[in-house]
């Protein structure tokens, strides 16, 4: 299967604009997902790959193939584009049977009867819906009409499957599920995928890379770990996962090792950072269960627990420490009042 | 998983989906915008655009204007339009409160019979009336022959307005029921916790909310009112009272010059009133609540409003309104049918006779009626609906460039008066070859009806195909099947509830209506109304009763198997 080149995409809705250069590649056989909040310019990415949408500039190309060229004035139609994709809604065709939704991309390319059956049977075993080949969409339930949708998109053996939200119409329970189902599927199909979400835990999940978008732009790209840990962009910090952020102004610490000097933290806060060179201000990004708390008596900054509240598997505190509130998740219990706080070397990140 | 071996590209058509959809945009444009041409350019004829040395003038406006009957018209017409909708908007508003918001007894059922005025065929309705209220009519003898009361005259205004009234009730009644079914209800729940009695909530919450749907079908009312044809000519004949409509068709058969031109221009100068008062209603409300929802399902309170020591007295008068202006009616139109005159001086059954309807079996006219009649019914029905069918596809579900001229397009036909509509058609037929292979046979009237009630079909199909979600299209072309393809597999399946209720309306339409063709009926191309009309007015009484009984007794018929048939294709 192909990579996916997208270049340069720009499309705006009369002052609004939607993407503001988008580009990416997609290498074969990987799993890439548009993360960021509605809005974002993600659909509209996924859309214009699908051929739905038009940009008004850039380039996208399967392989060899340009389905958009702007500046070339290509733009080749949706079904000539030979994807398949999976729609929020699913779009399963109600008046069609499972078996003849899946069959339906089959037909138009003259598959013969006797090998489009095949295909379907397979393709629905797949699934896990062989024993429903017969039953109408109304007659499932949601989590398997969405692997109907799923199985009419693979049945052709597509060059490209494209997800939009396909889980979001799913309840918790069913998601997860249906989350590590797709994804075995993808692997061991092979399959070149590009997955639109605004779910971090499904993106996180998922993919052997995620691009966070926002605003029209791509603001962070990288494998799920990277993302998460060297996030770069307050932005990108705070929409995966809670985060805190403390400002201050950067010096050499005593290990030559970058610190964050703020007057609520006496000690600094050494910066995990290869070759940091900035001074001055600045902001890192904390995630709230690498703060540790100890008793009034242990090492670390002055601080009061103001706010605790237990969630489970963890509690979460809201700590004041000097002007700053701070979150924190911790497994143990603490008292309230007076607490140390002590923000371990290198869990903290330079974001901009 | 294999990978499936598969031919490189799906194949595709030779003649691209662009040119069917561009072709389908350009028959319904013509059909609709067509006929218009002509009626305005044989408005500013000095002739019939037939003759000879015809220049351009605005003779005809000044005939009209000269003319005072004109004037009279016009004022009739006024004054019935004026009194009609102020009544029609009233009696429907509150029909629509009681059955939808209060606890009157028998709401449910009341609210179904209250809609028979727009089912049933309208001249059925019309003759119905007559025999038991019109000047000779069952009632009024037994009221004034044999009670020596004071009468009422329903031949004049007053009567004509009440009648016209009890047809466009029900307008009222469906707009002003959906509006409210479209708000909510905890409103009026709100008003009440607060303290407000039934009729403070009616008074203070309920109405003021309503005031855009009545505004609405004021104005739609208001325009049905100028260009009705069928009251003037039946109940008005009697009294000489003439409306616009009636001026026209009669100032087109009387004329000592066929076919004059300052119909015409009567004709154009009506056709752009209307046209303001479409645009003022566009204005007036969305562009989705232009035309009535039927089928809405009213909503009723948690708590429906309670009307106390009224609710009795109440529900009688709503059945008694009932029954007065639709089931009496209909008795005396079936009983018509049965007997040689209808008279308070002899028992109905002394008269009894089967000669109206042997004469239905046997004069070839009033067969043909029938036979033509059903077949622009079934035929002119399914075409239309394939038509409007597939425009309604290329104005909502495709990028085909004109798109957007085809909804309002659509919407039209039925906007203008049906008169004027049949003028169009007849100078269009005159003046355009194609136009004479239809002019002398059926073709030309069924493609009248047909283009008039377009619009029927259109507003049936059209939310329906707004609910399907896009997402099922792109799906299908994501799968690699072009327009025409989605359009056969996908959409037009998925329609079918839709397509079938579109026909049924069709049919029932196609069978009563008739203002577009009295200009274009020949001998040999009759169908149910004109001909109704042409033997009513000749005195005959008893065959054309038995013709209306005809009409209903069809579309009570199909309106049943319908509905039967759209509860199992919505099952399945």
């Amino acid at each position: 299967m192909p990579e996916i080149r997208v270049q340069n995409l720009r499309k705006s809705f009369g002052a609004s604009t939607v993407l503001d250069g988008i580009g990416f590649t997609v290498r074969d056989k990987e799993f890439v997902t548009l993360l960021g909040p509605s809005g974002c310019g993600k659909t509209t990415t996924l859309m214009s790959i699908a051929g739905f949408q038009t940009p008004d500039e850039g380039v996208i190309a399967v392989g060899g193939d340009v389905f958009v060229d702007r500046a070339a004035g290509v733009d080749l139609p949706a079904e000539r584009r030979d994807l398949g994709i999976v729609f929020q809604s699913y779009a399963v065709w109600p008046h069609m049977t499972v078996a003849q939704n899946v069959a339906f991309p089959l037909s138009l390319r003259k598959v013969d009867k006797r090998t489009a059956r095949g295909r379907v049977a397979e393709v629905l075993e797949l699934v896990e819906l062989g024993a429903h080949a017969d039953r109408y969409p109304h007659q499932l339930s949601g989590g398997q009409q969405q692997r109907v949708a799923l199985a009419r998109a693979i049945a052709p053996s597509p060059r490209v499957l494209l997800l939009d939200e396909p889980f979001s119409n799913l309840d918790a329970k069913l998601r997860e599920r249906a989350r590590d189902r797709l994804k075995q599927l993808q692997l061991s199909l092979g399959l070149t995928t590009v997955f639109v979400t605004h779910d971090q835990d499904e993106a996180l999940a998922m993919s052997d890379r995620i691009l966070v978008m926002n605003g029209g732009r791509i603001l962070r790209d990288g494998t799920p770990e990277e993302v998460y840990r060297e996030p770069g962009a307050r932005f990108v910090a705070e929409f995966l996962g809670q985060c805190n952020f403390v400002t201050g102004s950067i010096e050499t610490g005593p290990g030559g090792g970058a610190v964050l000097r703020t007057r609520d933290f006496p000690d600094g806060i050494a910066i995990r950072a290869d070759g940091v060179s900035a001074s001055g201000a600045a902001t890192v990004a904390v995630r709230p269960h690498d703060i540790e708390l100890c008793g009034p008596d242990g090492n670390g900054a002055e601080g009061t627990v103001v706010e605790s509240v237990f969630l489970g598997d963890h509690y979460r505190y809201t700590v004041a420490v000097g002007g700053a509130r701070l979150e924190v998740h911790a497994a143990r219990p603490v008292a309230p009042g007076p607490v140390r706080v002590r923000i371990p070397p290198h869990s903290a990140v330079l974001v901009d | 998983m294999t990978t499936l071996e598969l031919p490189a590209t799906v194949r595709r058509p030779r003649v691209p989906a662009s040119f069917g959809q561009a072709a389908v945009g350009a028959l319904v444009v013509g059909l609709v915008v067509g006929p218009f041409i002509p009626l305005v350019y044989s408005s500013i004829r000095s002739k019939a655009l037939y003759l000879p040395g015809g220049t351009f003038s605005l003779a005809g406006y000044r005939t009209l204007f000269a003319d005072p009957a004109y004037w009279t018209a016009v004022k009739n017409t006024l004054l019935f339009a004026v009194s009609t909708t102020t009544l029609a908007v009233v009696g429907g508003t509150l029909h629509a409160i009681l059955c939808t918001r209060t606890d009157l007894p028998g709401r449910r059922a009341y609210g179904l019979l209250l809609t028979a005025p727009i089912v049933v065929p309208p001249l059925g309705l019309v003759v119905g009336w007559l025999t038991i209220y019109g000047q000779g009519g069952y009632l009024t003898q037994l009221v004034s022959r044999n009670l020596h009361l004071p009468v009422w005259n329903l031949s004049s205004i007053p009567g004509m307005s009440l009648f016209g009234a009890v047809v466009t009730l029900p307008i009222a009644y469906l707009t002003v029921r959906a509006a409210l079914s479209g708000t909510d209800s905890s409103l009026e729940d709100a008003a009440r916790s607060a303290g407000a009695g039934p009729l403070r909530v009616v008074g203070r919450i309920t109405l003021p909310m309503l005031r855009p749907a009545m505004l609405n079908c004021t104005v739609l009312i208001f325009s049905l009112c100028l260009e009705i044809l069928g009251i003037p000519l039946f109940l008005g004949g009697p009294s000489g009272i003439d409306f616009y409509a009636s001026y026209l068709y009669r100032s087109w058969s009387n004329s000592a010059t066929p076919d004059p031109p300052f119909v015409s221009a009567g004709a154009v100068l009506l056709l752009v009133v209307v046209s303001l008062l479409l645009f003022l209603r566009s204005r007036l409300s969305g562009a989705e609540q232009r035309f009535v929802a039927v089928g809405t399902r009213g909503g009723g309170l948690r708590r429906p409003l309670e009307l106390g020591r009224w609710r009795r007295p109440a529900s009688a008068a709503v059945g008694a309104f009932i029954g007065v202006t639709s089931v009496i009616p209909l008795i005396g139109l079936i009983l018509m049918s049965f007997v040689r005159v209808l008279t308070t001086l002899e028992a109905p059954w002394r008269l009894a006779t089967s000669d109206n309807w042997r004469a239905v079996a046997t004069d070839p006219a009033l067969r043909r009626a029938i036979t033509d009649s059903l077949l622009i019914a079934v035929g002119g029905g399914a075409v239309s609906v394939a038509l409007v069918a597939v425009a309604a596809l290329v104005a909502h579900r495709s990028r085909f460039p004109l798109r957007t001229v085809l909804a309002p397009t659509l919407m039209y036909p039925r906007a203008v008066p049906g008169v004027i509509l049949g003028i169009g058609f007849f100078w269009t037929y005159l003046m355009f070859t194609p136009g004479s292979l239809v002019r002398n046979n059926l073709w030309g009237e069924a493609i009248a009806l047909c283009v008039r009630n377009l619009t029927l079909a259109y507003v049936v199909i059209q939310p329906s195909l707004a609910r399907l979600s896009e997402e099922l299209d792109r799906a299908g072309r994501a799968a690699g099947a072009g327009w025409w393809t989605i359009a056969r597999r996908i959409l037009l399946p998925m329609l079918r509830p839709a397509l079938l209720a579109a026909f049924v309306l069709m049919f029932i339409t196609l069978l009563g209506d008739y203002d577009p063709v009295v200009f274009l009926q020949k001998p040999g191309t009759e169908v149910l109304g004109v001909t109704m009309l042409q033997y009513w007015s000749t005195g005959v009484q008893g065959p054309v009763a038995a013709l209306a009984v005809i009409q209903v007794v069809l579309t009570a018929a199909v309106l049943l198997i319908g509905a039967r048939a759209l509860r199992r294709a919505s099952h399945a």
